[in-house]
């Protein structure tokens, strides 16, 4: 639905302070953008270091070292037992899923509705997704009783005839996570080619003859535009079902097993809503970090973006209330003994504290904060109910994989879990994504640089009801 | 002759059942099934093919104590193989039962998790059968590896052995011949165990009468271990 | 079988008798005398792939069910049991499924050895000749009347060999004790049956045919005499073929809910000791409906509708019996108990009747003067404590670890100058003998068991290798054997013994004319059927008359203690006399009622737990007059209020790395009150709990939280 553009003189005085800053009306030259974005991409002081070494240790000790011995010894090292048969893993699965969601989220569908907002973080938010991707899609293969067979599960013709089973929601998984990696990779690649032959042009050395090799030879030909933008809208128009698609399907990893508290079938938009809930979230955590940790970038980062962001933050904390709620209120009309038992443990267990704090996490805190403009635009403020929304957002994953599991339909075999080993391979997991993030962030340009430019040289106000919205004249 | 495969099911008769036990140990011994030690027994790693649900029903003086033997239920709508990604828990279409194929299985343990009974198990570790308890492995029966899924197979083997000789001497399996270790160790004779499409065989006459219903029928699994209620 | 007879003729033979669906092979690996075959002709048990099935008995308790053993390739592999054999009818229990594990410990005695200082562990190893040597003088230089032999509670060969060499030598009779014979008060029964039927031996009891079962605390689905037998009987009793006779009803007396009391229609939890006054008041009832029970109702704790209620059930069936039960006998009336339980049967008229009280005819071997009271074992004690006993052998029991510790068996055993021990295991009693002399483990060895504790025929069950040795063991009667012909020639021919297997052919050979289930008139042939078939057994009842013996009073119990709980120690389900604690399998299947493995507990009612503020798994002192053990608890929601109950079974010192230090052992709380048969009176110690602050989680199959609601509050 492509809106209506208007275009409107810019004579309005109320709010004109803050038209401008969303439009970023004080343009700076293209060069001295560029200089900006690449003194931001090569400043690496020791503090940078430090935290990148820090964290390759964990990576190293925490995922690579305890997953090994988890290959070497066996699954037992792990807190997971009999009925607990999933546990934190997959609950790290499908929360790491849920925050690469965010990237493209923000970034396709901001751009498909042309929400002028998104210029300066698109990139950021699609490193996200991909990284949050890296982590995530770790996990299925962490979790399997014999990694070292894992190919059986891709299609590959052989001589023996046997063949993946493509009723199996894992299989759809491996499918759709695989996919999305693929797709949101060349959706991160497109817009960043441009800025990375800006790089080039900007560099020399050993990033020259990178940036040389990544920029595919972008010359900003007419033609080269023209085929771009149109790669970028098809890419944007298409990873948006695909990511719907990846984490319905993660959904029903669940969704359509027979367990109690599991067998539900609100579960696809419910963990749609989730994703996107957790996945903005950390957006908005990831750019106060990268606004306070490198240099430039509270020109590109304003307050206005967070503002934005934290008004998708509560819409998506409603719509996942809406869902959580309905989810509920059926499996408690449905009145199965089994669910009620499971619901039961959830609310009122010995782990129900974790129940509270989540809906504490995920409703009180955005609810009552998010409604004020001024806690929107304070950086500080958005990425602590970020951090809250993600912890509430973690538990609900938590809730619903080892707790769900423990209890199953005979109370004879209900069960308890205390992670053991998950919680180093966890860690290790958190500490690959930053890692792949701290890295990324001084080797790829995270400000999409011509996005920026396009932004401020074809602004405009659009009139969408009664509200005024900046829009862009497209370029084309 | 004739190829005819069995429907292969079972009848657990709770009347007769005092829940000894005897039929998980006599399982173990025959399925190479190791024991795991405190540590892991206590935490719910006991890699028990059968259990025996033993549930409550009243308060002193007035307490009465139920038991059901609970194995795999073989069912003919089996959850865990729609969802297993590599084919590893199958329906074999010889003995009509659920076969776990550990060389094919990866470990997502999906399977156990969408088991309403409950009834599989994981190889958490490389379990140990010190020197020289491994000399009483079952040739017949694969030791598993770490990392692999596993559940009561209906002693398959025996099945198999069974319909082998029969074959071999030109006739059909005898009602009664092929014995699952469970069924036959049970001292109250509480576990038959026979072909379902023989009307005439004792499961079909057993679970004919009054007293037969599945577990957790509702489900839609077919299951094909019939209990017989309880006249208590 | 003579050296004449072939592994050929023998295999003809075994066809012709084979009618079971396995192939009994009637001759195992470890066969002696057995003529050579040419290279190339392969025996049977050498095929790949072939399965060899032997029949043998199984030995871990006194029951004798028969089995047959698959074996391929020469090792076992799983133990079945032997649908042609009276006792088990093709039936096991748990502990004899676990016996491969027992065959195949990595924990086992692998050859004789000696230790010089008792006690030090300081073990080494020395040779058979050796061995042999020292028994030889040990036989030779102790006064014959200071030589002790205590063999394990089976009617075995080994007790019937002993009995005649002690008998040769002129000692003492061996003592046949084990802890599962005390659990069952064996002895006070034979006594019982004694004095009402006035035939000493234990009677057998047809459940199967009976349709109003009273049970005394006759834990038969778990130790009790026969547990197969009775569990098979049981099966039937619920839902027999027969369509004329109707469901049995089993009710159970007794203060802890057991799993025999878990699978009968009801249960009443009668206060300890009350059991006898209970079957006087039904015998009473069953005579004059209208007498006055008033004081037996009190005593038991129980209503007086609800003893009318099932007086009335009792009088109204057609084919009814009672059951003594161990707990009710181990009490200080457990005499009196037994004589009114079984005059109870008596009035019932069920003697020799199908569902009623029988006696099997026993084979015609050896000499069965039943299991040693325990105040037989006392004055051996006694003995030893006066320098009486100069060398001890011990044979198939652990008395460090199956007495109590008040009778101070470990002190005695200070004043003996030497302990003999032919333990297969390095159990308590082992570890404090000079000389350690393995025997083989049951599926390694020879011999035969008189079985007339249940099942449906008398029998002489055959125990044949199915395996060879898998290390430098021998046979304890080779040993005995060997020994004695060392003994001059003036000795020597007393016991005109080859060995083992010449002693086991003459004493089959006596069954040639006996009769039953086969016969053959070759002694050759006998032996092969004998060992093929399992055993040798006859459906030949002896006649049972009885009347009630006059004069009969139970008195009312009298407790040892001034404790606030009446303490009721039981045999482990799986454990038994606690030799099955070194079986991993044994310890992994869960406990039929608590489902706890690896561990013990005690039983609390959840009402005493709450007042004494005890939570599952808080570690208590039990402390009775004598002693103190801390176990864990175990809310137990089918116990008396005022009973604790712990299982017996483990808290073994040694026994290898499954069984060592785990849980306790109940016999440390009980002082050695005897009733007037002589047995120990185990059940009438009164106790106290003190919490200690401690907790240990227990190994439980069960879900806490889903069974009981532990943590919801």
């Amino acid at each position: 639905m492509a809106v209506e553009a208007k275009h409107l003189a810019l004579h309005h005085s109320d709010g004109e302070e803050n038209l401008r800053e969303q439009l970023m009306f004080d343009p700076k030259p293209r060069k001295e953008m560029n200089a900006m974005v690449m003194e931001a991409m090569q400043t690496a002081d020791l503090k940078y270091w430090t935290v990148v070494a820090i964290l390759a240790g964990l990576v190293a000790t925490c995922l690579l070292g305890a997953w090994g011995y988890m290959i070497v010894v066996g699954m037992g090292v792990a807190g997971i037992n009999r009925p607990v048969f999933w546990g934190l893993f997959i609950s790290n699965f499908v929360f790491w899923i849920g925050i690469s969601h965010a990237g493209t989220f923000v970034s396709a569908i901001l751009r498909v509705f042309k929400a002028e907002f998104r210029r300066p973080f698109t990139r950021a938010a699609e490193l996200m997704t991909t990284f949050g991707l890296a982590a995530g899609a770790t996990y299925p293969l962490i979790h399997l009783g014999r990694v070292w067979t894992f190919y059986y599960m891709i299609p590959a013709p052989n001589q023996r005839g046997l063949w993946p089973n493509f009723h199996s929601p894992l299989e759809w998984d491996l499918v759709a996570i695989t996919t999305y990696l693929l797709g949101s990779t060349m959706y991160l690649f497109l817009p960043l080619i441009p800025d990375l032959a800006m790089a080039r042009d900007n560099s020399t050395g050993w990033r020259y003859q990178l940036y040389r090799f990544l920029a595919l030879g972008w010359r900003g030909t007419e033609t080269e535009w023209r085929h771009l933008t149109t790669a970028i809208k098809i890419f944007a128009w298409t990873i948006i079902p695909v990511m719907f698609s990846v984490h319905t399907i993660v959904s029903w990893d669940f969704a359509v097993s027979m367990t109690p508290g599991w067998h539900s079938t609100i579960f696809g938009p419910f963990f749609i809503a989730g994703a996107v809930f957790s996945g903005v979230s950390a957006v908005a955590m990831v750019l106060f970090i990268i606004r306070i940790s490198m240099v430039n970038m509270d020109y590109f980062i304003r307050a206005e973006h967070f503002d934005g962001l934290g008004k998708l933050v509560l819409i998506f904390s409603f719509v996942w209330a809406y869902f959580y709620f309905n989810e509920f209120m059926v499996e408690w009309y449905g009145g199965e003994a089994a669910h009620h038992n499971v619901m039961d443990f959830i609310t009122k267990g010995p782990n129900a504290w974790l129940w509270y704090v989540m809906l504490i996490c995920n409703i009180v805190i955005p609810w009552l904060t998010l409604w004020s403009g001024k806690v929107r635009r304070t950086p500080w403020m958005m990425f602590v109910i970020g951090v809250v929304i993600n912890i509430g957002m973690y538990i609900e994953r938590v809730v619903i994989v080892p707790i769900t599991l423990s209890r199953g339909r005979f109370p004879f075999d209900w069960g308890e879990y205390t992670p053991r080993v998950e919680i180093l391979i966890s860690i290790g997991s958190l500490s690959l994504f930053l890692l792949l993030y701290a890295l990324a962030s001084r080797v790829i340009p995270l400000i999409p640089v011509w996005e920026v430019q396009e932004g401020q040289e074809a602004h405009s106000l659009k009139k969408i009801g009664k509200t005024e919205v900046p829009s862009v004249i497209d370029v084309e | 002759m004739e190829e005819s495969h069995g429907k292969w099911g079972m009848v657990i008769d709770l009347d007769r059942c005092n829940g000894c036990q005897a039929c998980v140990t006599a399982c173990s011994l025959e399925n190479n099934i190791p024991a795991t030690g405190y540590d892991n027994a206590s935490y719910g790693r006991g890699m028990h093919w059968m259990r025996i649900i033993r549930t409550w029903e009243g308060e002193y003086p007035d307490i009465k104590a139920n038991f059901q033997p609970v194995m795999c239920q073989q069912c003919g709508r089996a959850p865990c193989e729609p969802v297993c990604p590599v084919f590893a828990t199958q329906h074999s279409q010889a003995e009509e039962i659920n076969l776990q194929v550990y060389n094919r299985c990866i470990g997502t343990r999906y399977c156990a998790n969408n088991c309403p009974y409950t009834a599989r198990v994981f190889n958490w570790f490389d379990w140990e059968h010190p020197e020289p308890m491994n000399y009483y492995l079952n040739p017949d029966v694969t030791v598993r590896g770490r990392g692999v899924m596993e559940k009561c197979t209906f002693c398959v083997q025996r099945i198999r052995r069974g319909e082998e000789t029969a074959k071999a001497q030109g006739r059909g399996v005898q009602d009664g011949e092929v014995q699952p270790a469970c069924a036959q160790v049970c001292p109250t004779n509480a576990i038959v165990f026979g072909d379902f499409s023989d009307p005439e065989s004792r499961v079909s006459q057993l679970a004919s009468t009054q007293r037969s219903a599945r577990l957790e029928e509702s489900l839609g699994t077919q299951p094909r271990v019939v209990y017989l209620q309880s006249l208590l | 079988m003579s050296d004449t007879l072939s592994r050929r003729d023998f295999l003809k033979l075994a066809t012709l008798g084979s009618a079971a669906a396995a192939a009994l092979t009637g001759c195992g690996t470890a066969a002696r005398y057995v003529k050579r075959q040419p290279y190339s002709d392969m025996p049977e048990y050498t095929l790949p792939g072939q399965s060899t099935f032997y029949a043998t008995t199984c030995q871990d308790c006194a029951a004798g069910c028969g089995l047959i053993v698959r074996t391929v390739e020469g090792r076992a592999l799983k133990v079945e049991g032997n649908p042609n054999h009276p006792v088990s009818r093709g039936r096991t229990c748990a502990r004899a499924q676990a016996a491969l594990q027992g065959l195949y410990n990595p924990d086992r005695v692998i050859g004789p050895q000696m230790q010089a200082q008792r006690g030090s562990g300081a073990f080494g190893p020395i040779n058979w000749e050796t061995a042999i040597t020292v028994v030889k003088d040990a036989l030779q230089k102790t006064p014959p009347a200071e030589i002790a032999f205590l063999t394990g509670l089976a009617p075995d060969h080994v007790f019937d060999l002993v009995s005649e060499l002690t008998a040769a030598l002129g000692a003492p009779p061996p003592l046949r004790y084990g802890a599962l014979g005390m659990f069952e008060a064996r002895h006070t029964l034979a006594q019982a049956a004694a004095a009402v039927f006035g035939t000493p031996g234990l009677p057998v009891f047809d459940l199967a045919g009976a349709q109003v079962v009273f049970s005394f605390g006759a834990n038969f689905a778990e130790t009790w005499l026969s547990p197969v037998a009775y569990q098979r009987a049981f099966g039937e009793m619920r839902q027999t073929q027969d369509p004329l006779h109707s469901r049995g009803y089993l009710v159970q007396f007794e203060a802890r809910m057991s799993l025999t009391a878990a699978s009968a229609d009801e249960w009443v939890p009668v206060t300890p000791g009350s059991e006898g006054i209970l079957a006087q008041a039904f015998a009473r009832l069953l005579v004059d409906p209208a007498a006055d029970i008033a004081a037996a109702a009190q005593a038991a704790g129980v209503s007086e509708e609800r003893l009318l209620r099932l007086a009335g059930i009792f009088a109204r069936a057609e084919r009814k019996l009672a059951l003594p039960g161990g707990a009710a006998l181990a009490q200080s009336n457990g005499l009196e108990t037994a004589q009114a339980i079984l005059a109870l049967n008596v009035l019932a008229g069920n003697l020799g009747q199908p569902g009623g009280v029988q006696f099997w005819l026993a084979p015609a071997v050896g000499q069965d003067g039943g299991a040693a009271s325990f105040g037989e074992i006392k004055d051996l004690v006694d003995r030893m404590n006066k320098g009486q006993v100069k060398t001890l052998f011990i044979h198939g029991v652990n008395p460090l670890f199956e007495l109590p510790q008040a009778l101070g068996f470990a002190q005695a055993l200070e004043n003996v100058s030497q302990v003999i021990s032919f333990a297969s295991f390095f159990n308590e009693t082992a570890a404090q003998s000079n000389y350690l002399l393995p025997d083989h483990t049951p599926f390694e060895a020879w011999g035969y068991q008189r079985t007339s504790s249940g099942g449906e025929q008398g029998t002489l069950s055959s125990i044949q290798p199915v395996v060879t040795p898998l290390y430098d063991t021998k046979s304890s009667v080779d040993v005995l054997l060997a020994a004695f012909q060392l003994l001059g020639d003036e000795t020597a021919p007393r016991l005109p013994y080859r060995d083992e297997v010449a002693y086991l052919q003459q004493a089959v050979a006596k069954l040639v004319q006996q009769g039953a289930s086969f016969t053959s008139n070759d002694p050759a042939l006998f032996w092969t059927q004998w060992l093929q078939q399992g055993g040798w057994w006859s459906s030949a009842a002896a006649a049972v008359n009885g009347a009630v013996p006059p004069g009969l009073t139970v008195p009312p119990p009298e407790y040892h203690g001034a404790g606030e709980f009446y303490l009721l120690p039981f045999p482990h389900p799986h454990l038994g006399d606690g030799a099955g604690a070194n079986r991993p399998w044994l310890q992994e299947t869960p406990d039929p009622m608590t489902t706890v493995m690896w561990d013990s507990w005690v039983e609390i009612n959840p009402q005493t737990a709450d007042r004494l503020g005890l939570k599952d798994d808080d570690v208590v002192q039990v402390v009775s007059p004598v002693g103190s053990v801390n176990a864990v608890v175990y809310r137990y929601p089918a116990i008396r209020p005022d009973t604790v109950a712990i299982p017996f079974g483990q808290g073994h010192t040694e026994l290898g790395r499954y069984a060592q230090g785990r849980g306790a052992n109940p016999l440390d709380l009980l002082s050695l009150r005897r009733n007037a048969a002589g047995d120990l009176a185990f059940a009438a110690v009164k106790v106290d709990l003190r919490p200690t602050g401690l907790t240990r989680k227990l190994a439980r199959f069960e879900d806490r939280v889903g069974v009981y609601g532990d943590g919801k509050k």
